[in-house]
């Protein structure tokens, strides 16, 4: 007995470092045969913490070197941790108090065991102290375990935070998965309060609180990755009420960012959507009148019913196989790992000085300025060439419309696999083309349509309009991406072939050579002269609209202002619509000022891959998009692409906060 | 899903995670930087295009830093690969009144005082600028940026967060090991990793 004793106070019974002490819970003498959980106890000053085996974005485990003699002894069993925000980052450890545990079973046979450990802490309050010791533990095995009272019920209180198994946990998981390239995404299922989700693997995720969104009996925890972080097979997370806590060691990632079974029910409906955005498109501004003046010859022309069919059917071919052509430029350039979007062709200059030059060609011919043959008729006229054409050209002016439904549509074929995206894109086509192969497959719906007449060459006259107005649009929007010089060289380029057309006119053969001479040397030199300038995206910013940046934006929330981005583009119609007639007026410039709203305007209108990024991170590959972050919110709301003044104002009535509004809705099942 | 579920998803699709600090992630180009280092010399990013950047984050009081400057071990890194032509760039990101934080008198006497083999003494970033653009959390946070200007590495210095010198020996050292990879023109193996150590004191 007193051999005992003298054994149980022996020399380093405890560690101890700066905050901190170490010692032993463990029964005076262990039970032979019989595993006894027992564990180190760190008591630490208050405010001070020492951490859980994934320490977080700063930090570190402690560690135990133990070295056993006459036991067998498991590994540590670390309680369930707290979050511990400290300035930038977020720690996983425990305020005040805890134990770490380990199984010991003493040998067959021993009489008596002992331990050494090596141990290693690290303590922080917001600097760190790192400590050592060395602890020894020397006990008699003998028929029963003898605790202290005190000891051991010290011991369950910390026994009951150690995870238990996966399978008893009220949660179960759903799904992992990535949620843009970095994020990953955790979806439990269950009931009661959600609860606290820590990850066990620190290289992969940082220890940032998730943010959770419910929906049903679904939770969705969204992690931030380790920036450039490979994605492993799998990764473990302990689930905790607070009060227990369950570990699920190896969770497999779902293959693709959005679950197989989910894209079954759902394609159909984004095939839907993307037909009716198809069918929208139509009525917008810059479709229209490409598409009124088809219809025009068609009514002119009074081919019959088989031959406006076959039109139609030419016109959709044309369409289609533009959106084909352009969804596997698109798909090519996703594989190929550049980040593009809807409406990338209107970011490149000479496209658009090309657009330029057709719609002032056509502007003036439906103008009556010059009869070029049968040669530009052609284009948006009779043969089935023609059709074609029309069909390839409205695809391409279509771009910068971005209608109601399409931009759920694109965003989707963005992260689809490639069938599925090209089906999408396909159903875009197949809306565009719908409306007009209708009319020319349907004698009736064509004879409610005026009788021809001479005002159809006042109408003609008429569409000249709206085409000089894109001309304007497109030199504005050359403007914008190649800064004066756009303008100049777009406008020179239009004088020259106006003068071009002019000699072919009045000179017979001799001005019909000078003339295509001089275009040609004008097309070469406006196409040579195109000189994207480095842009300054710091002059982009216009009045309270700060540019976008990042790290301002994540400054402002982090200070809890609000933020509100305005995804834009110069090329975008309905972008400079909602810009005008919502955003900047004064009205909503004072609620936003009101707030102290951080307002921020991405101008996608040349490629830019930051804002090519965010936007994907939204789940969009097109503009316009409004992303609202009300004050100290995780995720943002999205307004709808068609904007209304009463909608900024309901952001500051909470109108536009909480589950009808924003729902994540690709998980969503029938 | 019923049809006014489906409008709302059509309506308001989104998958929409929070916006993360901005950061020096592999793969992608490395932030803009320009900050000026002890002796009064400014550094920017673009002074090194066209050549190998490490980029170490500093603070002379954490125990991990000590761990790397007590044992030889950072300074010896820097030596063999500023000896093979490759820049190497020691940035303090301590406020004025934090830890860790130099006035450029007191910051050359460390670079002395710790036998500093950088391209050049401590850049002093106390704005936190610098360390806010590339997502510097911990003291030593490395990067290593290669000639077009793309991040290559970001995270510790090597795979054992122990604060314990002894254990340097027996560690890997993922940024030794994405240089030498890197120069010989490898695959760099291991390109992001938790950067242990100390918070940053912005």
């Amino acid at each position: 007995m007193l051999l005992a004793a003298a054994l149980a106070v022996s020399a380093q019974d405890s560690a101890s470092g700066d905050h901190v002490r170490v010692r032993w819970l463990a029964p005076d003498s262990f039970a032979a045969g019989e595993t006894e959980t027992v564990g180190f106890y760190f008591e630490v000053d208050p405010e001070w913490h020492v951490y859980w085996r994934n320490a977080g974005d700063s930090g570190a485990a402690p560690r135990f070197d133990i070295a056993a003699d006459e036991a067998e002894v498991g590994g540590i069993q670390w309680p369930f941790p707290t979050r511990l925000p400290i300035e930038h980052l977020t720690n996983l450890g425990y305020h005040g108090n805890v134990a770490y545990l380990f199984d010991v079973t003493p040998a067959d046979g021993a009489d008596s065991l002992s331990l050494d450990v090596n141990l290693e802490w690290l303590v922080c309050r917001i600097n760190c102290i790192p400590g050592f010791g060395s602890m020894n533990l020397e006990r008699h095995v003998g028929p029963s375990a003898n605790w202290s009272a005190g000891d051991r019920s010290l011991r369950d209180r910390f026994a009951r935070r150690i995870p238990a198994a996966a399978a008893a946990s009220p949660w179960q998981v759903v799904s992992l998965s990535e949620a843009g390239g970095d994020r990953i995404r955790l979806t439990l299922e269950g009931t009661g309060e959600a609860p606290q989700v820590f990850p066990l693997d620190g290289e992969l995720l940082t220890a940032k609180e998730p943010a959770l969104r419910s929906d049903g009996g679904r939770l969705h925890y969204t992690f931030e990755r380790v920036p450039g972080a490979p994605r492993p097979e799998g990764s473990g997370f302990v689930v905790s009420d607070g009060e227990r806590a369950w570990q699920f060691d190896d969770i497999p990632f779902t293959a693709a960012a959005v679950a197989p079974e989910a894209q079954a029910t759902s394609l159909w409906w984004l095939l839907l959507a993307a037909f009716a955005g198809g069918a929208i498109l139509n009525l917008m501004p810059c479709v229209f009148p490409v598409l009124s003046i088809k219809l025009f010859g068609l009514i002119s022309a009074r081919t019959g019913t088989a031959g406006r069919l076959r039109e139609g059917l030419v016109y959709s071919a044309g369409v289609l196989v533009t959106f084909a052509a352009l969804g596997g430029l698109l798909l090519a350039l996703r594989t190929g790992g550049a980040a593009v979007g809807w409406g990338f062709q209107l970011q490149s200059a000479p496209v658009v000085l090309a657009l330029v030059l057709l719609f002032w060609l056509m502007a003036l011919s439906f103008s009556g300025v010059f009869e070029f043959g049968h040669r530009l008729m052609n284009l948006a006229g009779h043969s089935r060439g023609g059709s074609f054409a029309t069909g390839v050209l409205a695809v391409f002016v279509a771009a910068p419309c971005t209608g109601p439904f399409m931009g759920a549509a694109l965003g989707a074929a963005a992260v689809l696999p490639a069938v599925s995206a090209m089906a999408v894109f396909l159903g875009l086509g197949a809306g565009l083309a719908a409306p007009f192969l209708l009319l020319c497959a349907s004698p009736a719906l064509l004879n409610r349509l005026p009788a021809p007449g001479p005002w159809m060459e006042k109408f003609r006259q008429l569409l000249a309009f709206p085409l000089y107005a894109t001309v304007i649009w497109l030199l504005w929007v050359l403007g914008r991406l190649l800064g004066d010089s756009g303008w100049l060289i777009g406008t020179l380029l239009l004088l020259v072939v106006v003068f071009a057309l002019w000699l072919g006119r009045n000179f017979a053969r001799a001005g019909r050579v000078a003339g295509y001479l001089l275009a040609i040397a004008a097309l070469v030199s406006a196409f040579g002269a195109l000189r994207v300038p480095q842009t300054d995206r710091q002059q982009m910013a216009q009045g309270e609209w700060r540019p976008y940046d990042r790290a301002a934006i994540e400054q402002a929330r982090a200070d809890g202002r609000a933020v509100f981005i305005d995804y834009t583009a110069a090329w975008c119609i309905t972008c400079q619509v909602n810009k005008k007639l919502v955003l900047d007026t004064p009205e909503a410039m004072a609620l936003f000022a009101a707030h102290d709203v951080f307002l921020v305007r991405a101008d996608w209108t040349s490629q830019d891959p930051e804002i090519t990024r965010a936007l994907a991170e939204l789940g969009r590959n097109s503009v316009p998009v409004y992303a609202w972050y009300a004050p100290g919110a995780t995720e943002p709301e999205l307004l709808p692409q068609i904007l209304q003044q009463q909608m900024i104002a309901a952001l500051f009535d909470g109108l536009f906060s909480g589950e009808s509004t924003l729902q994540l809705t690709e998980d969503e099942r029938p | 899903m019923n049809g006014k579920q489906f409008l709302r998803s059509l309506v308001l699709f989104a998958a929409a995670p929070a916006l993360a600090l901005a950061a020096a992630v592999p793969g992608e180009k490395a932030p803009d930087f320009s900050e000026v280092d002890a002796a009064g010399k400014t550094h920017a990013l673009g002074d090194y295009k066209g050549e190998w950047l490490v980029v170490e984050w500093f603070n002379k009081d954490c125990p991990y830093v000590r761990k790397h400057y007590g044992s030889g071990n950072m300074q010896a890194l820097q030596k063999k690969y500023t000896g093979e032509e490759i820049n190497w760039l020691t940035v303090i990101s301590s406020a004025r009144g934090k830890q860790g934080y130099l006035e450029p008198a007191q910051a050359l006497e460390v670079a002395r005082s710790h036998k500093l083999n950088a391209s050049a003494p401590f850049l002093l970033d106390a704005d936190g600028s610098m360390g806010r653009a590339y997502g510097a959390k911990t003291t030593p946070h490395m990067f290593i940026i290669n000639p077009q200007g793309e991040v290559v590495y970001a995270g510790a210095i090597d795979d054992n967060d122990s604060a314990n010198p002894a254990v340097i020996a027996d560690s890997t050292n993922y940024v030794a090991a994405a240089l030498d990879a890197s120069l010989s023109g490898e695959a760099v193996d291991v390109a992001s990793s938790r950067a242990y150590g100390c918070s940053v004191k912005y």
